[in-house]
């Protein structure tokens, strides 16, 4: 799996992004045969995967959620629907739901800021968000 | 009969594929990009002898029965009407894209498409508006081989997304401003570093990229982290590194990515080239202020009635973008601070809305124009905890190189966190204002140059807010 993943010219990031696309995360046991096939050290490739937000160490929920703190989604008070979805998931931003389906992150604009406030669960973008319609998107993704 | 209908993602987010696939089979649905009026979203166009009209915030359920009503004239929707467009000139159109302007700049010298983007006098729209031509000179003068272009499509302020509606829209505009550039300065080859939170903009961009043959482009994926839309940091990034700020002198221009010369700019500021090449330096430069020259591609976002995207000249005033194209705020809700330029922009009263729409204009009153987004608050806003909220944000995104950018936002958190708890004191705001200073003095870079004035504009404009809590 490894030797697939490997970014030829060799390249931290993009190795590190290859192993989390095939696994979902980048668990931390691999990080030696990672530093010795791209030839640096394991502190290289632990520096690179400690500094992106994206790049994550434990294995996520089923399902991710991507709720934005932009400016735009603050300014229409997305705290609201924040709070409705960590009372329903059980868990606060950063940790993954009691079941396992969700893992609920923050991020810093989506660029759908004119429909603002919004989350993203996969790719798909739930724009205006109220605390109702946030917690009616989980009952979309089982 | 023919239906277009934007397949732009925040189109998509209000629902514009489930109308798409609501059409019986005999209509002929066209996907097009978005023309930006969000509020209108989704905006189902047909074409009339008076050109395009259209249906506004059409749902599934509308759909039979859709095209026997009347539709509304687009050049009757004030909010398009009165832009002046050229970089989104073909937004909702479907519009095949004829690369004129890199046909007419094969036949240039290089040196001549250096002079025509020097005189059209095309500042950097990405946030710091420094000279596009004069950082192209740089590199195209810099003796290291290869040569590098790179777009920072690492469209991070929060409250913007022209970047992503070129990319999702007309990415061709983008790879021709980058071939142009290419071609100016004599590089090999091109890098568009694009951020992971635009997944819809990615695949436009990867087919565009596949399809487009005249210069060699590689997209590189970003991973989510705030400082990468910083130049230098953006090309660590690309070398697979931690997205640490280098040290300036020596610029990118001279070394840049892998240490060589590198023209990087935004991608509005290369969606400007085109049109800078086909209708010349000169017309560029008719339009706008003394010192900042052609269209700004504005993007209207939080509490505004008509949010969406606003291409005006330079010159307009933040009152006009915001209550002639914005149509002031939306129903129930009172204006209390606009905030411009993304999480490291300035908070306005009310009183500095006359501000015109100008990268000095807003220097002089102590504000930055960035990447054009801007963000309108309520009065239900508190300004400590907006302070706060932008304080966690820098704190959380510092590479953390410089100490008065790593240690000054942790602290900075820190103390807004005090007077927000009640906690705070006189001398709390005195320490914010030094810390600030320090900030502002002693970072690297513009996001530990910058991340205090937000907070200390809140203060001198909203200090009541923060006074209440002593």
């Amino acid at each position: 799996m490894l030797e697939k993943c490997v970014a030829s010219p060799p390249n931290i990031l993009a190795t590190l992004q290859a192993v989390q696309a095939a696994f979902g995360y980048v668990p931390l046991d691999t990080v030696p045969a990672i530093a010795a096939k791209l030839g640096v050290t394991d502190s290289d490739v632990r520096g690179v995967l400690s500094f992106y937000h994206d790049l994550r160490t434990e294995k996520p929920g089923k399902h991710v959620i991507r709720f934005c703190l932009g400016d735009s989604c603050r300014a229409t008070h997305c705290e609201n629907s924040l709070a409705a979805i960590e009372k329903k998931l059980g868990c606060e931003l950063g940790e993954t739901s009691p079941d396992g389906k969700f893992t609920l992150e923050k991020v810093y604009c989506l660029g759908n800021c004119a429909l603002s406030p919004n989350m993203m669960i996969g790719e798909e973008i739930y724009p205006r968000l109220t605390p109702k319609s946030a917690t009616a998107a989980l009952e979309k993704h089982k | 009969m023919k239906v277009y209908i934007p397949d732009d993602s925040a189109a998509v987010s209000v629902g514009a594929n489930r109308v798409a696939a609501a059409f019986p089979k005999d209509v002929e649905v066209i996907r097009t990009s978005s023309r930006g009026a969000f509020f209108l979203e989704p905006l189902v166009e047909i074409d009339t002898p008076n050109g395009r009209a259209g249906y506004c915030n059409v749902k599934p359920a509308d759909v039979p029965g859709l095209l026997k009503k009347k539709p509304t004239p687009i050049s009757k929707i004030p909010f398009l009407a009165k832009q002046t467009r050229f970089t989104f000139a073909n937004a909702g159109l479907a519009k095949p894209y004829d690369f004129a302007a890199l046909k007419k700049a094969r036949g240039m010298k290089p040196q001549q498409i250096l002079d025509e983007v020097k005189k059209a006098n095309l500042r950097g729209r990405g946030g710091a508006a420094f000279p596009a031509g004069v950082k192209w000179q740089t590199t195209a003068d810099a003796r290291g081989q290869p040569k590098y272009i790179v777009a920072n499509a690492d469209e991070g302020d929060a409250g913007t997304y022209s970047d992503r509606m070129i990319m999702e829209g007309e990415p061709y505009r983008l790879l021709e401003g980058m071939a142009i550039a290419g071609l100016a300065v004599g590089a090999s080859k091109g890098y568009v570093y694009i951020r992971s939170e635009y997944p819809a903009a990615l695949k436009k961009l990867r087919a565009a990229v596949a399809q487009f043959t005249d210069f060699e482009i590689e997209i590189v994926l970003g991973a989510g982290a705030y400082i990468c839309g910083e130049e230098t940091a953006l090309l660590e990034s690309i070398e697979g590194k931690r997205g640490m700020v280098r040290y300036k002198p020596p610029f990118p221009a001279v070394e840049g990515l892998w240490g060589k010369p590198t023209v990087i700019n935004n991608v509005i500021t290369f969606a400007t080239i085109p049109d800078i090449i086909t209708r010349g330096a000169d017309w560029h430069a008719s339009l706008g202020t003394a010192t900042s020259k052609g269209t700004m591609p504005l993007q209207l976002a939080g509490q505004v009635k008509n949010a969406g995207l606003v291409e005006v000249p330079f010159g307009a005033t933040l009152e006009e973008v915001i209550y002639d194209f914005g149509g002031g705020m939306p129903t129930g809700c009172k204006f209390k601070a606009v905030q411009v330029g993304g999480p490291l922009g300035s908070i306005f009263p009310k009183k500095l809305l006359e501000t015109p729409i100008c990268f000095d204009a807003f220097a002089k009153v102590g504000g930055i124009l960035g990447h054009g987004g801007i963000v309108v608050y309520d009065d239900q806003m508190d300004m400590v905890a907006l302070a706060r909220h932008l304080m966690e944000f820098t704190a959380a995104e510092s590479c953390g190189k410089c100490t008065p950018c790593r240690v000054g936002s942790t602290r900075a958190r820190e103390i807004l966190e005090a007077i927000l708890d009640g906690d705070g004191s006189d001398d709390d705001l005195a320490l914010l204002n030094e810390l600030g200073d320090t900030m502002k003095n002693g970072s690297l870079c513009a996001l530990g140059g910058l991340a205090p004035m937000p907070v200390l504009t809140a203060i001198q404009y909203f200090g009541k807010d923060f006074r209440r809590r002593k």
